[in-house]
């Protein structure tokens, strides 16, 4: 009942607003949904990756090629997209996690990087530098969902992802996810298999950022590489612990707040605003490590 | 008699030329409290982390419920019904008591994360943690941040959230280091509580004091090797213990 009146409440402001705030609107909510699942990844299981963005990139590049350059039905593109983004995951993760938690960050890092370089260099099937414009999303029941109407497919995703996590934290993935963060050797003695969690988690939530960036696909009509360049892992790695690493409501804070930031302060100091950011990760660090929601915390606790 | 839980067999461990442990032999039966001691390197750390599975022996077994359990991982020695503690503790930060106890039930929960089946794994888990932190002690905390506890209560955990994991054999690993006395008469209480439901125990430890009056038949280690294995009373009256323990200067007093 409270999700359905979140959804009507979130769907429902989108046709409040005109083109230009609707279109800022959703692109917010992907972010969120992008810092739910890579808060379960980094502050929940510990897991330092930086392949979160690129995964995002995956699943909108494989589901506008499976639509319009192999001509699959859109039910069949959705399940094929998912099955690439966990394929790719399992490839980095399984070797990845035999190694120490560094060569996680090393691994992914070299995804991330690669995957731009095989956007550009991917031809026809890519679309190269220019990437793939000019579509539509199919019709579903004979209905084109556009508009508002399309931001209601992305709070759906919102919704969904946040539910999704919210239960496997609470649940014995979820502890021992964070049992693996904190202490993997007490976490195996207490019968937890360290690596297969490890990688379950990395093969989730790079899934979740992959039915994301589908979404995202029909946002802009347009995927092309510099969108999906490394900064924007930094960036959500940014949200994340500005908001405060581990719980998703520091995940939902800090998306909102670093997303809408340069709207803010592009006025004031131009393309500068990478700066500020910069200062408030490390201010946030020094000062405040478990993020805006742990201030919260502090304060109503007072 | 209690069947035999745990066998160690010829049990062997060497780190290059140094020998830790030579051809040790010893059972732990069913509800049985077994002390291993000795002084300092004789042995005692390294059988007990081949046994929890941290090590892999140079030679020998280690059977547990009639399987040999060497060479597996820890968390399949855990899953098999082997829990353990750590001496230095080592509690889960940033989660309350309750849940640091549930990651001990870990393997008690089936494999579904969705669904009415692990709703009831959840409820039935949670209830029994409630009836484990009572049982050590830490029910007035179950919902307090680990970060918060003291050493002792620490330790308490420890065990509780072995315990969790529903274990045939415990294994404790110097569970009176860093104790203040009347932590130690908690925890001896504890110990033996746990031994009277039927779990077999095995303790590595070096103090004397605390071991003896508890533990149910004591083995004695020094230089890797058993020395002596009996009653309490027998092992403190054994001069070869004393010798090796104390030093001749104490024996000879």
């Amino acid at each position: 009942m409270r999700s359905l009146a979140a959804f009507v409440a979130l769907s429902g402001a989108a046709f409040l607003m005109g083109d230009y705030h609707n279109d800022v609107y959703r692109k917010m909510l992907l972010w969120i949904t992008l810092a739910l699942s890579y808060n379960f990844l980094f502050g929940i299981c510990g897991q330092v990756a930086f392949s979160h963005f690129a995964f995002y990139g995956i699943g909108a590049y494989s589901v506008v090629i499976l639509l319009f350059q192999l001509h699959v039905p859109l039910p069949v593109a959705i399940v094929l997209g998912v099955a690439v983004c966990i394929l790719v995951a399992l490839a980095v993760a399984i070797p990845a996690t035999r190694l120490e938690g560094f060569y996680l960050a090393l691994a992914t890092l070299a995804l991330a990087q690669l995957f731009v370089v095989v956007l550009n260099e991917g031809g026809a099937v890519t679309g190269g530098t220019g990437g793939i414009a000019n579509y539509r999303l199919p019709a579903v029941f004979g209905l084109q969902i556009k508009g508002a109407w399309y931001t209601g497919v992305i709070v759906a995703l919102l919704l969904g992802t946040y539910a999704l996590l919210r239960r496997l934290d609470h649940s014995w993935f979820g502890r021992a996810c964070r049992a693996v963060r904190d202490n993997p050797e007490a976490a195996a003695a207490m019968g937890v298999d360290v690596a297969r969690t490890k990688v379950v988690a990395f093969a989730l939530t790079s899934a979740l950022a992959g039915m994301a960036g589908m979404v995202y696909a029909f946002v802009d009509n347009t995927v092309n590489p510099p969108i999906f360049g490394l900064e924007n892992a930094f960036l959500l790695l940014f949200m994340v612990i500005v908001g405060g690493a581990g719980r998703h409501a520091g995940a939902v804070i800090g998306a909102a707040l670093l997303f809408m930031l340069p709207f803010f302060l592009s006025p004031l100091v131009g393309h500068h605003h990478v700066l500020v950011f910069g200062v408030l990760v490390v201010a946030a660090i020094l000062l405040k490590p478990k993020g805006l929601i742990g201030f919260y915390d502090a304060i109503r606790r007072s | 008699m209690p069947s035999v839980v745990l066998e160690v067999r010829n049990l062997s461990k060497r780190f290059g030329g140094l020998t830790a442990v030579s051809g040790l032999d010893f059972d732990v039966r069913e509800g049985e409290i077994l002390g291993v001691i000795g002084p300092n390197g004789a042995g005692k750390s390294t059988t007990f982390n081949i046994i929890a599975g941290a090590y892999p022996a140079s030679g020998g077994d280690v059977r547990f419920a009639g399987e040999s359990i060497l060479g597996l991982p820890p968390h399949k020695i855990a899953a098999r019904g082997v829990m353990r503690t750590f001496q230095h503790n080592r509690p889960f930060a940033g989660m309350s008591v309750a849940d640091n106890v549930l990651v001990g039930a870990h393997t008690r929960f089936g494999f579904n994360v969705f669904g009415k089946k692990s709703l009831l794994d959840e409820k039935a888990n949670r209830a029994r943690a409630e009836e484990l932190m009572e049982f050590v002690g830490l029910g007035e905390l179950r919902q307090a941040d680990v970060a918060t506890l003291s050493f002792g209560q620490g330790r308490l955990l420890e065990i509780a959230r072995g315990l969790a994991g529903e274990p045939r054999l415990m294994l404790f690993d110097e569970p009176a280091a860093g104790l203040t006395p009347a932590e130690l008469t908690r925890v001896s209480g504890v110990i033996r509580g746990i031994a009277e439901r039927g779990i077999a125990v095995l303790l590595i430890e070096h103090d004397m004091h605390f071991l003896l009056p508890l533990a149910h038949r004591v083995v004695v280690l020094n230089f890797g090797a058993k020395i002596a294995d009996g009653l309490p009373e027998e092992v403190r009256s054994n001069p070869a213990v004393t010798d090796a323990y104390l030093g001749s200067h104490a024996a000879a007093r």
